[in-house]
């Protein structure tokens, strides 16, 4: 296409400058055409997988758009928003970690506490949230991740004030956790944020570093305590089971003994019985060979004294009074034997 | 081609014209439309609206939305005479814009507002409280008296308040150590508690271990006893069963026997002449 010229006077010089009228004269109707098309064109628009499409239209909310392309009219029209609906998002209180160095930065401003009976206990924790009602969360509250930390900060001194600081370290953990989800989320909903609290995670729960010592020595006496009580535990372990065998060993050394004792009687009944039977066959030779036979075994190992019974008593006393008591004691066994 | 010209024009004429006689309000706000610069109406739906061009009617627009109030950290002084450091927040909303505009105009004079109001309201209901009503117990009842008031006051400055909360409850540094002495006595206490318990459990335990041993070699004393009492009678038993078949045979296999044992070379026997063993020595 020819472009057509025209000369235009500045005082008194002149110029060639393109003719603009003349090229909107000779294209004029494509020319609105394209304009209106490049215009409209600016509507078009993709809404991310993890993104809904919020349309305001002349700032009042008409509709809402799922991912992919989508189409709405443009600028000063209708507007759209994008919330990330899937998204997690995510902060801390107490302190900072810096994602790229791995940073540690502690806040005690917002991590010292005050438990219930008026301790002290450092807590660092996590809250995680993510959009519940993107129509909420944009038109019903103002900066909302700010709304969402203060609540927390609220929410999370009122519980551990309801705990003990023994709690708060040991075994309400999970207690806090629960109960401070439910409240913030309580909260948010009589906000109308539009998010749902997914996690509220307590990281570090430790006294201050002000009284660690005294906490480290309790748990120590902890330990001491089950020290004590396993050395204790030991101790039974080791003789209890000592004492039940020896007292069964007592038990079956009875049982032993006692059998012995009634076989051995039975024994020698048995012998009894057996000589009895033979000594009533022929009683008088019997009792006689018996008692020969057995002063014949006894009596070569003994000193032996007789005496005239007429003058024995004199002999006696010639023998000496060390000897009486000896003669005596057999003399009487030998009276008890010969009846 | 003069239709491309006054096509040009007329969407320029149209704008303008528009932009007079219309306006939007968003779903995030809302308007107070003035005529000659007195507030003549408030305007909550979103969306477009006509009016007659200025200076006729201007708008101004205000927020809907939940609004932070953020206070800084107050000291306040409980019932019981302890100093606390109070940081507090509070969540409000512009409810009657005509109000608001006529008395506080901006949102940070609305916030200066809301200063005084939070904090004398806070300063008066927490010193009716003694500091463990205020961290433990009673909190939300006292967050929800405060709110009440504050609402109250609030009201005349087109303002409603949500609710008022505590977010951090400090001590001043000297009742800080004060408590951090405190629980340190606390820790002690505790841990020579777990050191005598320990003891005390330990003593039990052997205590017990010991009479568990008592009793069972006792108790085993006893059943031998038994056992061999038994044992003993049954072989008396025996024995007078069998004896008694001929007593005197018994005496005297019996004494023949203990002769036997008894006599050793260290007896010494006094025997009479007419002694049955000499009888055939005469």
């Amino acid at each position: 296409m020819k472009i057509p010229y025209k000369t235009v006077a500045f005082g008194t010089d002149t110029m060639r400058v393109p003719d603009i009228g003349a090229i909107l004269r000779r294209s004029g109707f494509w020319l609105i055409a394209l304009v209106i098309l490049l215009w409209l064109a600016t509507g078009i628009h993709v809404i991310g997988p993890d993104e809904v499409g919020i349309i305001r239209t002349f700032g009042k909310y008409t509709r809402i758009e799922k991912s992919g392309l989508n189409y709405r009219l443009p600028w000063p029209i209708e507007r759209v928003d994008r919330p990330r609906i899937t998204e997690i998002k995510r902060f801390e209180i107490g302190f900072r970690m810096n994602r790229q160095t791995g940073k540690y930065i502690d806040k005690p401003e917002e991590s010292l506490m005050l438990t219930g009976s008026l301790n002290i206990v450092d807590m660092d924790l996590i809250v995680q949230y993510k959009i519940k009602d993107p129509v909420r969360y944009l038109f019903r509250v103002r900066d909302v991740p700010t709304t969402v930390r203060l609540a927390t900060e609220a929410v999370i001194r009122q519980v551990v004030g309801q705990h003990t600081i023994d709690e708060a370290l040991t075994t309400g953990k999970g207690l806090i956790q629960t109960e401070s989800m439910k409240m913030l989320q309580e909260i948010l909903d009589s906000y109308e944020c539009g998010v749902t609290v997914t996690q509220v995670q307590l990281q570090d729960v430790l006294p201050p570093d002000e009284v660690a010592e005294a906490f480290r020595e309790v748990a120590s006496a902890k330990e001491d305590k089950s020290r004590l009580i396993n050395e204790a535990q030991g101790y039974a372990n080791e003789n209890v089971p000592k004492a039940r065998g020896k007292a069964a060993q007592m038990i079956l050394e009875a049982e032993a003994d006692s059998a012995q004792r009634v076989k051995r009687s039975q024994g020698e009944a048995e012998n009894f019985m057996a000589v009895m039977r033979a000594y009533k066959r022929a009683p008088e030779v019997t009792r006689k060979r018996m008692l020969l036979e057995t002063m014949e075994q006894v009596l070569p190992g003994l000193q032996k004294y007789i005496v005239q019974t007429d003058k024995g008593s004199d002999l006696v006393n010639v023998i000496g009074s060390s000897l009486l008591k000896t003669e005596e004691q057999p003399k009487a066994k030998t009276e008890g034997g010969s009846k | 081609m003069r239709a491309v010209r006054i096509f040009f024009v007329a969407v320029v004429v149209f704008l303008v014209l528009a932009s007079l006689i219309t306006f939007k309000v968003d779903e995030t706000k809302q308007a107070l439309v003035l005529e000659f610069g007195k507030p003549l109406k408030v305007i909550e739906q979103s969306g477009l609206h006509f009016k007659l061009p200025p200076p006729f009617r201007t708008i101004e627009i205000f927020e809907r939305r939940l609004l932070i109030y953020d206070s800084p950290p107050n000291i306040v002084v409980t019932q019981d005479k302890k100093n606390l450091v109070v940081d507090a927040f509070a969540r409000w909303r512009i409810v009657n814009p005509l109000l608001f505009r006529q008395t506080v105009r901006t949102e940070p004079g609305a916030q200066a507002r809301l200063d005084d109001i939070i904090y004398s309201d806070l300063l008066r209901e927490l010193g009716q409280h003694n500091l463990d009503d205020i961290v433990s117990a009673n909190r939300e009842m006292i967050m929800e008296a405060v709110t009440k008031e504050a609402n109250v006051k609030a009201k005349d400055y087109g303002i409603e308040v949500l609710d008022v909360r505590i977010k951090r409850t400090d001590l001043p540094q000297e009742n800080e150590d004060a408590i951090f002495r405190r629980m340190q006595a606390e820790r002690h206490r505790i841990a020579n508690l777990y050191r005598s318990e320990g003891e005390e459990a330990a003593l039990k335990i052997r205590a017990q271990a010991d009479k568990e041993v008592k009793v069972l070699l006792a108790e085993s004393y006893r059943k031998s006893q038994v056992i061999r009492g038994m044992a003993e009678a049954e072989a008396t038993k025996i024995y007078a069963k069998a004896f008694n078949q001929d007593p005197d045979f018994y005496e005297f296999s019996r004494t023949l026997e203990m002769y036997r044992k008894a006599l050793n070379e260290r007896t010494t026997i006094v025997l009479p002449p007419n002694s049955v063993l000499f009888k055939y020595l005469k």
